[in-house]
């Protein structure tokens, strides 16, 4: 509220700068991870090993690594797998939550219960735990890491999904819908999905920037990437431990998965902030 | 009749949770190619009748379900295995980590509910001041940068550029950072609560009587708080053992979080297995009790 103080400008410029800024660092990353390892010309894989732990030079722009890999490389195919499994955790947890807790809200009575009781449980399940489970069920690598992004943030999106749910159910248009005898599905699809949309798009764009930082957890504690398959993560845990010899080797992943989950967590929040009418500062 | 469900109902919930926990952890463990005689006969040699006669007498040739009512059984009784790489009983294993975890996930929800509550009332004191932007800025920190990250961005600066402190084994910095973290998620819910709080005719009156601020805040704001404070302690006691396990990887401390991903690297399924029962156990019995908790200090029907 007191944001509407301040001359009109003043309120426009100073909102805009860090979401102008996390906007250039989401691209870039993006675009790293796209085309990225088509640019860069070394190999993330291949050894150097008359070349370790070297610092940044014309060869090698972000340094070599302890076995005497290209830091710039490595960076940009960990760039592919961590953006890759991060937005495929949460567009399974989106699936999971949104679509199954919807038809389960749809369709009521036992498939209800049932499916809650199931997020009840994977919520009190603390999600590094889970993680662990399902890895050793498994195997360690980046299906795994899916599947328990998927499993730890489903809960969290089946909440805002029942919550929205409600709200609209309550409303006018969808008693008018039920009374002229459409069928559980029809409304759901018809009525209720597109005024569903915006509040669950928007979550996913919250929950992404969590998933790529619990991706990287994972990673880091070796249960996510293989040797074979760098993420930042397993880049960070492995780098760590020739931190005094390379600290360029471990800055550059940090600084990466940082500054881009800042700036995601930056987006999310503003896209969050300008659809709910409460939001502070509103006019 | 229904105020006596509504206390039974937590705790009820809380045992039909760590049962259930208990029943994944278990089937999960269970779905790990190669058993225990497997890894045995890694290690030494044993003949394929040998191999058999052991299964046979450890009960592994038992249906799973079965399997899981014997260990179910055990378990009630404490027993929870050995450890297949120390050869010691597992909840001996798990008691001699646990202070360690303990000392660095209380020192920091310390740290980071002290952190929380000052900003939050620094906020709401001075709104004109940068703190209310401080209270954004922390809260976005705490979700989007790992506390890994900064966990050895901070070993890097203090220990090896600096040489304040030592790599590993001390406590400071991880329980720093993890305060940090759990402050971030306390600070915005609980400075909209008291924000939304101001605007009871309790806290007009106090403040036309000429209360100073923090007083108001202290005394007046804060207990209507508090529920909030309470209903958001799932989501921080998640993050705390998240942080926890891996701070204590990160900084080597000889934690429950060492412990179970040593067990998850080592093959050493037994005691993986009771590691997580015993935390998620843990974490579904605070919550539990944190329910209970706010059905005390807030009286109203729930929404």
């Amino acid at each position: 509220m007191s944001a509407t103080l301040l001359p009109a400008d003043r309120v426009v410029r100073g909102r805009r700068l860090p979401e102008m800024l996390a906007g250039i660092v989401v691209v870039l990353t993006v675009l790293l991870a796209l085309v990225g390892p088509m640019l860069v010309p070394q190999d993330p894989l291949a050894q150097d090993l008359l070349a370790l732990n070297e610092a940044p030079d014309a060869a090698h722009w972000l340094g070599t690594d302890h076995l005497g890999r290209d830091v710039l490389a490595r960076l940009a195919s960990g760039a592919r797998l961590t953006l890759l499994v991060g937005a495929g955790g949460a567009a399974l947890a989106f699936l999971l939550g949104a679509g199954v807790g919807l038809l389960a809200l749809a369709f009521g009575g036992p498939a209800r219960v049932l499916v809650f009781a199931a997020f009840d449980l994977l919520r009190a399940l603390p999600g590094i735990l889970l993680a662990m489970l399902l890895v050793a069920a498994l195997s360690p690598g980046p299906l795994s890491v899916m599947l328990a992004l998927g499993l730890t943030y489903a809960p969290m999106v089946a909440e805002v999904a029942r919550a929205t749910h409600a709200r609209e159910s309550a409303a006018d248009y969808i008693a008018a819908a039920r009374s002229f005898g459409l069928s559980r599905l029809a409304v759901l699809g018809r009525h209720l999905l597109p005024n569903l949309t915006g509040v669950l798009l928007t979550f996913a764009a919250i929950i992404l920037p969590r998933c790529i930082v619990t991706e990287s957890v994972l990673s880091f504690l070796g249960l996510g990437g293989t040797p074979e398959l760098p993420s930042w993560g397993r880049m960070i845990a492995d780098a760590g431990g020739f931190a005094e010899e390379a600290p360029h080797a471990v800055l550059a992943p940090v600084l990466a998965l940082s500054v881009f989950t800042l700036a995601l967590s930056i987006l999310g929040e503003r896209l969050r902030a300008a659809s709910d009418p409460l939001r502070d500062g509103a006019p | 009749m229904t105020r006596a469900i509504g206390w039974a109902a937590p705790p009820l919930r809380a045992l039909a949770l760590i049962l259930a926990i208990s029943m994944i952890a278990f089937f999960c463990i269970r779905a790990v190619p190669g058993d225990v005689v497997d890894v045995l006969a890694a290690q030494g040699d044993l003949t394929a009748a040998q191999q058999a006669e052991m299964r046979q007498a450890m009960g592994l040739n038992a249906s799973p379900i079965v399997q899981f009512l014997t260990w179910g059984g055990r378990a009630l009784h404490g027993e929870f295995g050995n450890s297949l790489r120390f050869g010691k009983p597992v909840g001996e294993l798990f008691l001699n980590a646990l202070p360690a975890t303990l000392h660095l996930g209380l020192l920091a929800f310390a740290i980071g509910l002290g952190l929380a509550l000052t900003l939050a009332l620094g906020a709401l004191a001075a709104p004109r001041s940068p703190l209310p932007l401080l209270v954004q800025a922390v809260n976005i920190w705490s979700i989007a940068v790992p506390t890994f990250c900064i966990g050895i961005a901070g070993i890097l600066i203090f220990s090896i550029w600096l040489g304040w402190l030592p790599a590993i084994g001390h406590l400071g910095l991880p329980a720093a950072i993890l305060g940090i973290d759990i402050a971030g998620q306390l600070v915005k819910p609980l400075h909209d609560e008291l924000r939304q709080a101001q605007a009871a005719p309790h806290v007009r009156t106090a403040r036309a009587k000429g209360l100073h601020p923090l007083r108001i805040g202290l005394f007046h704001l804060l207990p209507t708080a508090m529920p909030v404070l309470l209903a958001l302690s799932s989501v921080v006691l998640a993050g705390v053992l998240g942080g926890t396990l891996t701070l204590e990887v990160l900084f080597g401390l000889p934690g429950v979080g060492s412990l179970a991903l040593n067990a998850m690297h080592g093959r050493d399924w037994p005691l993986l297995q009771a590691t997580i029962v015993f935390l998620a156990a843990g974490v579904v019995l605070i919550n539990a009790a944190a329910e209970l908790l706010h059905r005390l200090l807030d009286p109203r029907p729930r929404r």
